[in-house]
């Protein structure tokens, strides 16, 4: 073999998998990424058509539909706006993030450090099923069993806590039904699930030698989750913190049972019965909406998808980059 | 078994290969003669593997993978554009450094997979199903349970399965990677003799860790290594006997009498 | 995905008899100081709860931590008394949907409840006559009809993204991840814009592809995950049997994720079964039974639910509770088969599954 310092040119890379597929593997590949690219055309077919019938209330609207506080149908010409939709929404995915997490992470905590492999899939599967519950079902129970209940949690938190502002009322007379409060409380029951099952997955793919390790050897399980899970699994929970929040802008009938919607923007007193949530307001006006208000409805929903994909988007990116070990 | 397709000559010239932007192997050339059994022998790491896989174009299906050079299976190179990695494949067989029977099969089944998927009709399947695991020499072993899952066999014996799904599609080359890393003792010397029969009927290429098994086996030997941060290459390549007995190369002497690696 | 066999984590290992004595005391006394409160001041449960029995089950788990570990040990305390109580949380609002659930739907169950249909029902009728027939029927067909067009194209995209090496995989999975953010009244919204451009009626039809874009993130996922799962070396192995990718796909790689896929269907089919907001914006409802998907009226669970949920008469509000009550049975069932399917794979596949893990 030569080790000659003759220089030889430098060696040319070719083209691999060169030569015919057979007509089997062509179909199959074609076949197959037609399929994938559907996901492209899906994205744009709604984008597209969603546009088209937004359009009329676009433009008769204007900017104002946006931020506007205003909806009226007998008015002409017609009155849409919904920023006291969007802000509720994000106002209700908010107050649902800050309850979901705790509890979420909470059971992810359960789940991997601390019960016993058989108790852990149990846990498992509970919260999986109440992934699976419907949000109708959730929003049926929401009506008729936890707003009474949270409804009392409401008044508990303003009559001790009212001096904060966020816990103000008007009048205590309004009751505390229908609060951003409590519709935060059935998203985050809904949004739990998912948090649970990212945070699960970044938990369990720690070093586990190394955490037993150290709670062998006497640390303590406070600093453990402290100094080795918090820092490194952090990233992963947040952008499974936002994929709850973009579920939750999109919950809608669980929503449209518990909340009292009005167009008087709420602008965080959480415990009043007044407040906006986007996709829920669609569902409700959508009974005995006009022609031109169907298109207000859908220019809405355009509104609530870009939202929603953003922070989808975003999420999605956190996560993977999060957990590189899903990467191919 | 005079049905048998007759052993061909296999050669590489100038291989290279990269992964992604890095460069792994440098310009191989090797020569491996019809019914002769060529052992590549190298520390982990130096590119043995990479360059096997190169032989039957199964290095392509890693994501980033890159070649140069030729590979030549009687005169016609594998890489060519009217030559397809299928037909490459029929030809050139391989077996794996894990076993890997399929495990939704019967052993039976296995053995006929590699007819199936290739899309040629099955005659005198039995026929076939026998003189391959003859071949293998496993039949006495499994003759009585063929309609039996391929994954209630030991390590051994599926290797040698393995190898029998190989030889069922009458291959003029056999390539293996470390067919007996995984295996005990006792199945390591079984597959060693097969390979042996073998090798009357077809072109044996085997990547081996293990220097006395590359003696037993082997009628030429390449030595394979790679300094820190070089592409890895061929260092030596001759006779089995000179390899290990009279290197001529420094390198060579040191690896194969166990003073690195 | 899956749990990997892992050395229990013992806390109490190291823990004498003494020790596990205070820690049962901890556990009970905070309870039962609480309850005195209770009876005692007729202090309001909720309050009780928050402000008397939390506090004292921090300062009596602390108060073991500390005679144990030292100070580490109130640490140990509180996250552990946090972790239990915030699971406890969860665990009682599961457990209270379901119970309300079928201590409510209870009372709708018979066997008419099921076959019949509610064309000559009116608000006050008892629940003696009617039922959910119809609307089981109903979302039978639309979902149905969804599967059938969303189960090809998901396994399909999940075999591009496993087998293909083309670059644009990660777009695509990024895509399909966004999708599944889709919120369901958009989806429903998307339909109904199309009908309308292209002056449609509404119909099931409607309903099955709007229930299309919820449906196909999941199964593409799963099935994705599920042919991960089967280990490359077997592919590899059929390639070099002079396999195309198409036969090694559908000869070696399919039979053994096969029950992955069926869990990725019924995954799918629970994902979508319970949708409400774009069957109410694209399926016109009825109280008689149709076996037509393509025009006319259909009525669905959820939109069955949704329809007497909003009555102020009790029967039927009760409808509404036997109709979910359906629909969890329904939910139920599907989940319990992908249960029952990983369990069977999981033992079946044994001598593979270690190799899929890496």
């Amino acid at each position: 073999m030569s080790e000659s310092s003759v220089t030889k040119p430098a060696p040319v890379r070719r083209k691999l998998s060169a030569g015919p597929l057979s007509t089997g593997d062509k179909w199959f590949f074609r076949t197959t990424s037609i399929a994938a690219n559907f996901a492209f055309v899906l994205v744009a077919f709604i984008l597209i058509f969603l546009f088209i019938q937004a359009l009329p209330a676009l433009t008769s609207q204007g900017l104002p539909f946006v931020y506007g506080t205003e909806w009226n149908n007998q008015q002409d010409p017609i009155v849409m706006q919904i920023g006291p939709m969007i802000w509720g929404s994000l106002l209700i995915g908010a107050i649902g993030v800050v309850f979901a997490t705790p509890l979420a992470v909470s059971l992810a905590y359960l789940i991997v450090f601390m019960l016993p492999s058989r108790l852990a899939k149990v846990a498992t599967t509970l919260v999986d099923l109440l992934a699976a519950l419907p949000s109708v079902i959730i929003g049926l129970w929401g009506l008729f069993v936890f707003s009474p209940v949270a409804s009392e949690w409401g008044a508990i938190l303003n009559k001790y806590l009212g001096w904060v502002p966020i816990f103000q009322v008007k009048s205590a007379d309004n009751g505390f039904g229908g609060s951003p409060f409590i519709a935060g409380w059935i998203v985050a029951i809904m949004i739990v699930p998912i948090i649970t099952s990212i945070t699960r997955e970044v938990f369990s793919q720690l070093d586990r030698d190394l955490i037993n390790g150290a709670l062998a050897l006497g640390g303590s399980r406070f600093s453990t989750f402290r100094r080795v899970i918090f820092p490194t699994s952090a990233g992963a929970v947040v952008g499974g913190v936002l994929l709850g929040l973009g579920r939750a802008l999109g919950e809608t009938v669980a929503i449209f049972y518990v909340l009292q919607i009005t167009f008087n923007i709420n602008w965080g007193q959480i415990l009043e019965p007044n407040g906006g949530a986007v996709a829920s307001m669609i569902l409700s006006k959508f009974g005995e909406a006009t022609q031109e208000e169907v298109s207000g409805l859908i220019a809405a929903g355009l509104v609530l998808f870009i939202l929603t994909l953003g922070i989808n988007f975003i999420a999605s990116i956190i996560v993977n980059r999060a957990q590189p070990w899903r990467k191919n | 078994m005079n049905s048998l397709a007759k052993a061909s000559t296999l050669s590489s010239e100038n291989i290279s290969v990269w992964f992604g932007q890095r460069q792994v192997l440098s310009d191989v050339n090797l020569v491996f003669p019809a019914n002769k059994v060529t052992a590549l022998i190298g520390p982990s790491g130096c590119g043995k593997s990479t360059f096997i896989r190169t032989l039957n174009r199964m290095h392509e299906l890693i994501p980033g993978a890159g070649l140069a050079g030729s590979v030549y299976l009687d005169g016609k190179d594998i890489y060519a554009e009217d030559f397809d990695a299928v037909s490459v494949r029929i030809k050139i067989g391989m077996v794996f450094q894990k076993p890997n029977p399929f495990p939704t099969m019967t052993i039976r089944d296995n053995i006929l997979s590699g007819l199936r998927l290739s899309g040629r009709k099955i005659e005198n399947g039995d026929e076939v199903v026998e003189t391959s695991l003859r071949r293998a020499s496993i039949w006495n072993e499994v003759k009585d349970r063929l309609n039996d899952q391929a994954i209630s066999l030991s390590g051994g014996q599926q290797q040698r399965l393995c190898i029998a799904r190989s030889l069922a599609m009458n291959p003029q080359v056999l390539l293996m990677d470390e067919p007996c890393s995984a295996l005990d003792p006792g199945s390591t010397r079984r597959i060693e003799e097969t390979i042996q029969e073998l090798s009357s009927s077809m072109t044996i290429v085997i990547v081996t860790h293990n220097m006395q098994q590359a003696q037993r086996v082997s009628d030429q030997t390449a030595f394979f290594l790679a300094d820190d941060n070089t592409p890895g290459g061929v260092v030596e390549f001759g006779a089995t006997e000179q390899i290990f007995n009279g290197p001529i190369d420094q390198r060579t002497n040191d690896y194969v009498n166990g003073h690195f690696g | 995905m899956s749990f990997a066999p892992r050395p229990a984590v013992q806390p109490w290992a190291r823990v004498n008899t003494g020790r596990r004595i205070q820690i049962l005391l901890a556990s009970i006394v905070p309870i039962l100081l609480t309850a005195a409160v209770i009876l005692v001041t007729g202090l309001d449960r909720n309050v009780a709860l928050m402000g008397v029995f939390l506090p004292l089950q921090l300062i009596a788990a602390s108060a073991v931590g500390f005679r144990a570990f030292g100070r580490r040990g109130v640490g140990d305390a509180a996250l552990i008394v946090f972790v239990v109580f915030f699971a406890t949380f969860v665990l009682v609002l599961l457990a209270s949907v379901v119970f309300s659930l079928v201590s409510q739907g209870a009372q709708a169950m018979s066997w008419g409840f099921f076959t019949q249909n509610n064309r000559y029902v009116s608000n006050t009728t008892s629940l003696e006559y009617g039922g959910v027939g119809h609307a089981i029927i109903g979302t039978l067909l639309v979902v149905g009809l969804t599967t059938v067009v969303t189960v090809p194209l998901g396994i399909a995209m999940a075999i591009y993204l496993t087998q293909s090496q083309s670059k644009t995989k990660g777009i695509i999975r990024t895509l399909t991840q966004a999708i599944s953010g889709l919120p369901s009244v958009v989806a429903g919204l998307f339909i109904l814009s199309i009908a309308i451009t292209l002056d449609w009626q509404k119909s099931g039809f409607l309903g099955s592809m709007a229930l299309l874009p919820l449906m196909l993130p999941t199964i593409a996922r799963v099935a994705e995950e599920a042919l991960r799962l089967v280990p490359v070396d077997l592919r590899y192995a059929a390639l070099a049997l002079g396999a195309p990718n198409y036969r090694a796909f559908f000869q070696v790689i399919l039979p053994a994720a096969k029950s992955g896929l069926v869990t990725a269907i019924l995954l799918g089919v629970a994902r979508i079964i319970g949708e409400t907001a774009p069957l109410i914006l694209t399926v016109p409802i009825n109280n008689g039974t149709s076996w037509n998907l393509f025009s006319g009226e259909i009525m669905t669970l959820p939109a069955y639910v949704y329809n007497y949920l909003g009555s102020a008469f009790v029967p039927s509000q009760n409808r509404a509770w036997g109709g979910a009550l359906v629909l969890m049975i329904l939910v139920a069932i599907l989940f319990g088969a992908t249960r029952i399917l990983s369990r069977s794979k999981s033992l079946k596949s044994k001598p593979t599954k270690e190799k899929a893990s890496k």
